[in-house]
């Protein structure tokens, strides 16, 4: 099965210091692959690469077959690639229904129109209607984002972001700052609208492990900017060497934490 | 509401062109500017209000306006005041587009500090090149045309308080109306998001220093229209259009009527401009209260006048 | 035409004054962020104070060697007025950057018709203070004393401030509350004190400076709103929020606008902004700024 999404021999440095080394990627149709890691591992960095925000300073970056080093955010939508954000990203002055019609108006090259009323532009509601319908956020569609409660606002984060029918969507700590109980509810929302939307892959960085040992379908695991390993969730959690590594020290770092 | 809206805005439309008949020629003529400052201020707003970019540079493009309509009228002998329109919207367009290009690569204080800068240097340029701006004293501008009509029976006075105003105030029917289509529509809508969260709104595709580039130049020739008709309601286009201070009293307009409503701005054209020649008849000291109105507002009613009426609304018909 | 060395000291004359307005506008926009644009209003109160308290110390017999005190001593005094104009900005310091810009805008309106009201509307003069000094002579060159004295005063404030910002406890405490304003709440810094205490030093600088310009120019109300044109200038070549910048920005356009007026006047101002705009274009945060973006 031909890649989507694939990096060769990415790396990048700053200055002397060298966030990712050699990493090598690559994701396929229907896939779900997790990206875990310690802090500092090069996660962030990876993020960027793969979105197009950040030119690695070594090997190349496509999605589906271009190159896409580099290349902005607003060009990364406008090839199929959506992204949601770590911390909530959300316009809080704009009600649900116009936050998700910013996405389908972009996704329907419909920004330059300046004269025709966008409350009435039946096609975009028809399509903000739906994508909102999808999250349970239909009953919303009137309220202005800053009044939604916490978990509402990640999913509309999630939301505007399918409302540009990306192929592949990656999604940056989509639980982080969500209670225990939301955190799956999120997550089964995010993948059987993935499936009903016809994302074709999913891309997570994740630190809770039961939600990457859930959804996942492969497990990318970076520490100091190296592919340590990229399997499957049964081999990952299988191999006790592999936990130690990335869980261990990441189940070290949040107890330091608390 | 909706409704409410529309009434009043109507019923605002129908008094602006019912005053000639109720108020005297003087008073008239201090409509006219209010007429030109409120559509200056649309475009204005299309950039602060809804972009959330803040220009304290705006006043250039009024002049460009101003100074169009001079040198188009006295020099080149063009009398149509719609040619003049687009020309010194078309000009006002021109010179916004390489500010516009350097500045929307900012935002916040740095936007308005770069507009400043350029507007500055209009200034400097109007005012040192006497022999083609006429410096300090600037250029006559001469009576147009309306629609081909040059109305040679009335006295200027006459032609101003009447066939223009009205020319004016439909225009500023026009104009807003045009404006309002503009803040509902899809693009309008992306510059907003693009106000709200930059970052984000890219993440959905927004081209947003392209759209700033294009509500920039929208603004431009909002303002260039406003000034035409300042010029030509007091026959004469001066460097002072260009001063910082005048820019600083566009957004001093925009903020007094509340700027996070489409109307406010209107509202605040008409008030300021009232506010001043009131004060200005009471006492030579005018710049102290209206700085001091300035201050009530932004501490006391951030969200302007419109925004106090809306809070009384709702009060009411809480009760 | 003027001699080369005349346009060189005409310009640092010029520039030492800029300086210090230029560095309270520096001092303010550092800690809280917020642009002055009535610093030039606090220049011309201080030169309209200057030329009062020099009248004043004529009338009283003080000998004229001492009207430099006087007027710095009258610029220092004027500061007073920077606490109360600080709790009005007070109410504004959370709110977006336009409320900040439009009040400051709103005292310059109201300090434009205070001027007026004190000092009435006519251009107000100090008579031949200046020459009264006497000049250096060095070998062909002259040099007014007064225009060497208020250098060297200015060179003074600066080496002051960088010390006080650099070697005190308090000047470690305001950079620091510069450059992270919950860290230093959270070290318990009286955000409250340190604020009026910025705000207070950054008004003196623009009275001072205003008050040592009267002995060479009058003092006229057009003053306040052309030099927040000047000043801002200045800033923005050197980068907002920066002593250093605050200083070669202020060599640089006082230099400028002599060598225009000497040469070729109609660019006096269009060159100074001519550069302005080439700085932000390629250093958009000035000569010595941090990056914007």
């Amino acid at each position: 099965m031909s890649a989507i999404l694939e990096t060769v021999g990415v790396g990048r440095k700053y200055g002397d210091f060298v966030a990712l080394e050699d990493v090598s990627l690559s994701i396929a149709e229907g896939e779900l692959v997790s990206i875990v890691g310690p802090n500092g591992a090069g996660k962030t960095t990876l993020v960027n690469v793969l979105t197009g925000l950040l030119k690695p300073t070594a090997g190349v970056v496509r999605f589906r077959g271009e190159d896409i080093a580099g290349i902005g955010p607003v060009m990364l939508a406008r090839r199929g690639m959506a992204r949601a954000f770590q911390l909530v990203h959300i316009f809080p002055a704009m009600s649900v229904g116009q936050t998700i019609a910013v996405a389908v108006i972009s996704q329907e090259w419909k920004g330059l129109s300046f004269f025709r009323d966008v409350s009435r532009d039946e096609s975009v509601r028809a399509r903000v209607h739906e994508v909102a319908s999808i999250f349970g956020l239909e009953k919303k569609l009137e309220t202005e984002a800053r009044h939604l409660s916490q978990g509402e606002k990640k999913l509309l984060d999630i939301a505007s972001a399918f409302a540009l029918k990306p192929e592949v969507i990656l999604l940056d700590e989509p639980t982080s700052g969500v209670s225990s109980a939301d955190k799956h509810g999120i997550m089964r929302n995010v993948v059987d609208a993935s499936k009903k939307a016809g994302v074709k892959a999913i891309i997570l960085v994740e630190h809770d492990m039961d939600l990457v040992a859930e959804y996942s379908t492969r497990i990318v695991a970076l520490t100091a900017g190296r592919v340590l390993a990229d399997r499957p969730p049964k081999e990952f959690f299988g191999d006790p060497e592999i936990v130690a590594a990335i869980v261990g020290r990441m189940v070290g770092r949040l107890a330091k934490e608390a | 509401m909706r409704t409410a809206v529309g009434v009043l805005v109507l019923a605002s439309l129908a008094a602006l062109f019912a005053l000639p008949s109720v108020l005297s020629a003087y008073y008239i003529t201090l409509v006219l500017p209010a007429v030109a400052y409120a559509i200056a201020l649309l475009g204005f707003n299309l950039l602060f209000g809804y972009t959330g970019l803040l220009s304290f540079g705006h006043a250039l493009y009024v002049a460009v306006g101003a100074y169009g309509a001079a040198v188009l009228s006295s020099k080149l002998g063009i009398k149509s005041f719609e040619l003049v329109l687009l020309l010194s919207g078309a000009a006002a367009v021109a010179a916004a587009i390489p500010v516009a290009l350097l500045s929307v690569r900012y935002e916040k204080i740095f936007f308005g500090i770069l507009t400043l800068a350029f507007g500055m240097l209009f200034h400097s340029f109007l005012f040192k090149f006497y022999d083609i701006t006429g410096g300090d004293t600037g250029i006559r501008v001469l009576r147009p045309s309306l629609f081909g009509n040059e109305f040679k029976d009335l006295d200027k006075t006459a032609f101003l308080v009447g066939p223009f105003y009205y020319y004016c105030v439909g225009l500023l029917a026009v104009l807003g109306f045009v404006m309002w289509r503009i803040v509902h529509s899809p693009f309008g809508l992306h510059l907003v998001a693009s106000r709200e969260n930059r970052r984000k709104s890219e993440y959905l595709g927004v081209r947003v220093r392209f759209f700033r580039l294009i509500a920039f130049s929208i603004s431009a020739f909002y303002c260039a229209v406003g000034g035409a008709i300042l010029a030509i309601n007091t026959g004469q286009a001066d460097p002072e259009l260009a001063y910082w201070t005048h820019s600083g009293e566009l957004v001093f307009m925009a903020v007094l009527g509340g700027f996070a409503n489409f109307f406010g701005p209107l509202v605040g054209a008409f008030t300021f401009i009232f506010l001043k020649s009131e004060l200005m008849g009471i006492t030579q000291f005018w710049r102290f209260w209206l700085g001091l109105t300035l201050i009530v507002i932004v501490v006391l009613f951030p969200r302007g006048l419109v925004g106090l009426g809306q809070d009384l609304w709702t009060r009411l018909h809480r009760q | 035409m003027t001699s080369f060395f005349d346009i060189v000291l005409g310009g640092v004359f010029h520039a030492a004054v800029l300086f210090l307005v230029a560095a309270g506008l520096q001092l303010v926009f550092g800690v809280q962020k917020i642009v002055n644009l009535a610093c030039g209003s606090f220049y011309a109160l201080g030169a309209y104070f200057g030329i009062s308290a020099v009248n004043w110390a004529i009338a009283a017999g003080v000998p004229p060697a001492l009207f430099l005190p006087v007027l710095v001593l009258s610029g220092i005094l004027l500061g007073a007025i920077g606490p109360f104009i600080e709790a009005l900005l007070l109410t504004v310091y959370k709110r977006d950057e336009a409320f900040q810009l439009l009040l400051t805008f709103a005292l310059v309106l109201m300090f434009q018709d205070v001027l007026r009201y004190f000092w009435g509307a006519n251009p107000q003069q100090l008579g031949d203070i200046a020459t009264q000094y006497g000049k250096i002579v060095v070998g062909t060159l002259q040099v007014p004393t007064y225009n060497v004295l208020v250098i060297l005063a200015s060179i003074a404030i600066a080496l002051g401030i960088g010390a006080f910002l650099q070697k005190t406890n308090f000047g470690r405490i305001l950079r620091a509350t510069a450059e992270n304003r919950e860290m230093a709440l959270a070290l318990g810094v009286n955000v409250r004190v340190m604020y009026a205490s910025v705000f207070t030093l950054g008004t003196m600088l623009g009275t001072v400076g205003g008050a040592l310009v009267v002995p060479t120019a009058a003092a006229s109300l057009d003053m306040p709103v052309e030099l927040v044109v000047e000043a801002f200038a200045v800033v923005v070549i050197g980068g907002l929020g920066s002593m250093r910048g605050a200083l070669v920005g202020a060599l640089i356009v006082g230099l400028m606008r002599a060598a225009a007026i000497s040469w070729y006047a109609e660019l006096e101002m269009l060159a100074i902004y001519l550069v302005v705009i080439v700085v932000l274009v390629f250093r958009p945060a000035g000569l010595f700024g941090k990056a914007v973006e």
